[in-house]
């Protein structure tokens, strides 16, 4: 080895050289950065989308769409192919524009961001950013500081994009007028329904139809397969109950965290306020100083008649009616030239006039609560709790690879898991493949896994699932029913209603369309048309879209003029529309052409910027790893 | 020990006249590749700066366009396009300007504007986007041919939807029913094509059933 080192210095020399080179100009990392393991969900470019970024993704949309429809969405509705696509789209889009934006230099500087946060309302306290508030938010959102303002300056970023490309959408109101009055246009329209009942009579269904028909769908004739299955449950809140927490804990606990029971001082104070706000004449304001000097001096006269002159002269809403008492409040919730005033006086002193951003203020102070350690005795169930919980994740954590492990590596008995971990084994309730259920089997995954070949042919246990977060099943079945085709006796009757209703949709549809031929020809049909009603585009009540797109879907040079449509439920459905009332579109908006303008602009602007992220996504070759995105999750 | 001092003597004098005859190109090709490497590097720094700078500038643009101040916004975005015309800031101040020129009746100025990002935007995107906005303020200026000619030209294949429905809008308002038709007819077809080529078959969506509605309206049918 070191012979050809030697032999060959040259060769090693030049080596040492080019592999010395990128790290002197791009640094340790242009070598690391494409490691990692291969469970990229997609690639932008040359960035990348991992399963945990995916599954972050779609645990917040999932929280969105809880908050919006409710707690007790189907868990199929909350993850499926489409939505996982829609949320991997959204990620994708949102990667394209930062590279997009980094690309294009479109940064946001530190000043950009500073003056954002500074003029956020929710940072603000009297008008100011407060510092507290702000690391306050931003706990709040389980973020730390780095992460906050990266987020902030990428939707920063996107709202200025979304200024230039979506909001400054130029719409010409040449082509909204003519949408508008489309859309407002009224047509006198009569109905008739064919429909199939009226050809069921008609129908002669035979006995091979209804057996091929049986033999042909013998799967929609099954009764669904059925278990019950018997299993355990490792949660953490069963855990907390069997967390022990002994006094010694509690005291260690209280001690350690003495600033958290520590209660801050407290004040009470009454005010005259008179107003002088920013907004008022130079005048005012001296008027209102010598109005509030005037009431001092009487109150050094009569000290005690504070709450009486309060009620008469206090501008103050809130508290004049209460003689000018504000109640408790401690550090930092009265405005600073206040606070300081307040916290200066002795109990029951009046002040000096104090000017604030408000006006001129005399307080008296009427309370003080000093500065005290909540007593051991208040906090205890507090503390308790707090033990209880924090033992329980820690105890949960330790368990639940070890509860895993048993289930799966001792999978013929659920025995030996519920004795280890000191686990109830329960019963459950008859459930059906793919079917809803109360409780824990109502977990899709636990339904497949149960319902899988490993659970029924197999007899083994499930591998513990987690059916909500922190709480992990594994069961096994304890009785199975598999799905069993019904006699076709039974289900005779019903095959031939639905041959029936079959047969005389299509005799109605047929029907229906042999009238529409003749009155498109002139020829006269006796029908009895439903009364003429006025319809328009936005408002026709009780009328599908296709039946909407037959009636106006077409521009009529005399009337009356007919249409037709199959319905898929009902039969057929024939139009007569006999008067066409235009829309003018007036110079002058009304309310609703307002808003319906209001709605052509928007989905224009939209449209807008779908194509324009569409176009900007061409320059990024997007890869998606469908087996990555079908997968099911297992980080 | 010795021998091998003479074979370290005999490899220092074949570097020696290795280097002597190779020195000068190998010096040279250093010497490119730190310049080229200063070069990129000023580059970049330049373009940052000019970043920067123009950043400022386009915050007074954002301002005067929330105060919908006409005649700031136009001032502004005009600083920006002369002084920083290669930033991807100088596009975006033209569209937001255009938008406050045409909002405010000045459909000249929106022009001049949409004009220039429609030839210099740094972006094809924007460029495309430029355009098909420069044909709505001509259309809404009523001078037809012009409008036209912007959307005639085929964009990128994101926005053939956009320009063929605004195509079908100037032939409706000159009154050229046949050829209004075909181009929504084009603009549907091309949304449907989009649709498909991302998985979904529906043929619905806000857009289509406007560009629908508009067809309709010319007495066209559509599926």
């Amino acid at each position: 080895m070191f012979d050809y080192v030697r032999n060959n210095r040259r060769i090693v020399q030049i080596f040492l050289a080019l592999i010395t080179l990128p790290f002197a100009f791009w640094g340790v990392e242009s070598y690391i950065r494409n490691g990692g393991p291969g469970v990229d969900v997609a690639s932008v470019g040359s960035a990348r989308i991992t399963q945990a970024e995916l599954q972050q993704a779609l645990r917040e949309q999932q929280d969105r769409m809880r908050q919006q429809l409710g707690k007790d969405l189907p868990a199929g509705m909350l993850d499926n192919p489409e939505v996982r696509r829609a949320v991997l789209d959204n990620l994708v889009n949102q990667r394209v524009l930062s590279m997009h934006a980094a690309k294009t230099r479109l940064f946001v500087s530190d000043a950009q961001l500073g003056a954002t946060i500074q003029s956020i309302a929710a940072f603000q306290e009297d008008g100011k950013f407060s510092r507290q508030r702000y690391d306050a938010y931003v706990a709040s959102q389980n973020m730390n500081q780095a992460e906050f303002e990266q987020r902030l300056r990428q939707d920063i970023s996107l709202q200025r994009t979304l200024a230039a490309v979506r909001e400054a959408a130029v719409v010409p109101r040449a082509a909204s007028d003519r949408w508008l009055a489309a859309l407002q246009e009224e047509r006198e329209v009569s109905e008739l329904l064919v429909k199939p009942e009226q050809f069921a009579g008609q129908v002669k269904i035979s006995a091979e139809a209804i057996k091929a028909y049986y033999d042909a769908n013998q799967k929609s004739f099954e009764t669904p397969e059925q278990l019950r299955a018997e299993y355990l449950v490792l949660s953490q809140d069963a855990l907390q109950e069997q967390i022990p927490v002994s006094d010694e804990e509690i005291n260690g606990a209280y001690r350690s965290q003495a600033e958290r029971f520590q209660q801050k001082e407290e004040r009470r104070a009454s005010h005259i306020l008179l107003l002088a706000g920013k907004d008022m004449t130079a005048e005012q304001i001296k008027a209102a100083q010598a109005k509030a000097e005037e009431i001092h001096k009487q109150l050094k006269k009569a000290p005690n008649d504070f709450a009486k002159l309060a009620k008469q002269y206090s501008q103050d809403p809130g508290s004049a009616e209460k003689g000018g008492d504000l109640d408790w409040f401690g550090h930092g919730m009265m405005v600073k030239p206040f606070e300081d005033a307040v916290f200066a006086l002795k109990e029951n002193q009046i002040s000096e006039v104090v000017r604030s951003d408000f006006g001129f203020h005399i307080i008296k102070l009427t309370g003080i609560k000093a500065e005290r350690a909540k007593p051991l005795q208040e906090v205890r169930a507090e503390i308790a709790e707090d033990l209880k919980r924090q033992g329980a994740a820690k105890k949960y954590a330790e368990l639940a690879e070890s509860f895993s492990n048993t289930v799966y590596e001792q999978s013929d008995s659920l025995k030996p898991a519920a004795e280890k971990f000191k686990l109830a084994l329960q019963q459950g309730p008859w459930i059906t493949k793919g079917g809803t259920a109360a409780g824990v089997f109502g977990n899709a995954k636990l339904n497949a896994a149960l319902f899988s070949d490993d659970a029924t042919k197999n007899k083994r246990n499930t591998e513990a699932i987690e059916v909500n977060p922190k709480t992990l099943v594994a069961a096994r079945i304890l009785e199975h029913k598999p799905a069993v085709l019904q006699p076709l006796e039974a289900v005779k009757s019903d095959i031939e209603k639905h041959l029936v209703r079959e047969e005389a949709l299509k005799l109605a549809q047929k029907a229906g369309e042999a009238y529409l031929e003749k009155l498109n020809k002139g020829e006269p049909v006796d029908l009895a048309w439903g009364a003429a009603r006025s319809i328009s585009q936005i408002s026709a009540p009780g009328m599908a879209v296709d039946a909407l797109r037959a009636v106006f879907g077409g521009n009529p040079a005399k009337l009356p003029v007919y249409a037709g449509v199959k319905l898929p439920e009902g039969g057929y459905a024939l139009y007569r529309t006999t008067r066409i009332k235009p829309f003018a579109v007036a110079a002058q908006d009304n309310p609703r052409t307002k808003s319906l303008r209001e709605q052509y602009e928007r989905i224009q602007a939209d449209e807008d910027f779908s194509a324009w992220l569409a176009a900007v996504r061409l320059a990024y070759p997007v890869e998606i790893n469908k087996a990555a995105l079908e997968s099911k999750e297992r980080q | 020990m010795a021998v091998y001092d003479l074979e370290e003597q005999e490899q220092l004098d074949e570097i020696k006249t290795w280097w002597k005859q190779y020195g000068g190109q190998v010096t040279a090709a250093v010497v490119i590749l730190a310049l080229g490497v200063v070069g990129w590097q000023g580059w970049n720094w330049w373009q940052h700066d000019q970043a920067v700078q123009a950043a400022t500038v386009y915050a007074a643009v954002e301002r005067a366009a929330s105060e919908r101040d006409a005649k700031k916004a136009r001032e502004a975005a005009g600083d920006l396009i002369d002084k920083f015309p290669r930033t991807a800031y100088s596009g975006m101040a033209a569209m937001i300007s255009a938008k406050i020129q045409a909002e405010s009746g000045d459909l000249k100025g929106a022009k001049l504007q949409l004009g220039w990002a429609a030839d210099n935007a740094q972006d094809n995107a924007m460029r495309d986007l430029a355009r098909l906005r420069l044909a709505a303020v001509l259309l809404d200026e009523k001078t037809y041919d012009e409008a036209l000619k912007q959307v005639a030209s085929d964009p990128s294949s994101p926005f053939a939807a956009r320009y063929a429905e605004l195509r079908g809008d100037i032939f409706s308002a000159q009154g050229k029913l046949e050829e209004a038709k075909t181009a929504y007819q084009t603009a549907l077809t091309k949304i449907d094509e989009a649709q498909k080529a991302a998985g979904n078959d529906q043929r619905r969506g806000q857009y289509r059933d406007l560009i629908q509605v508009k067809l309709e309206s010319l007495g066209g049918k559509s599926s």
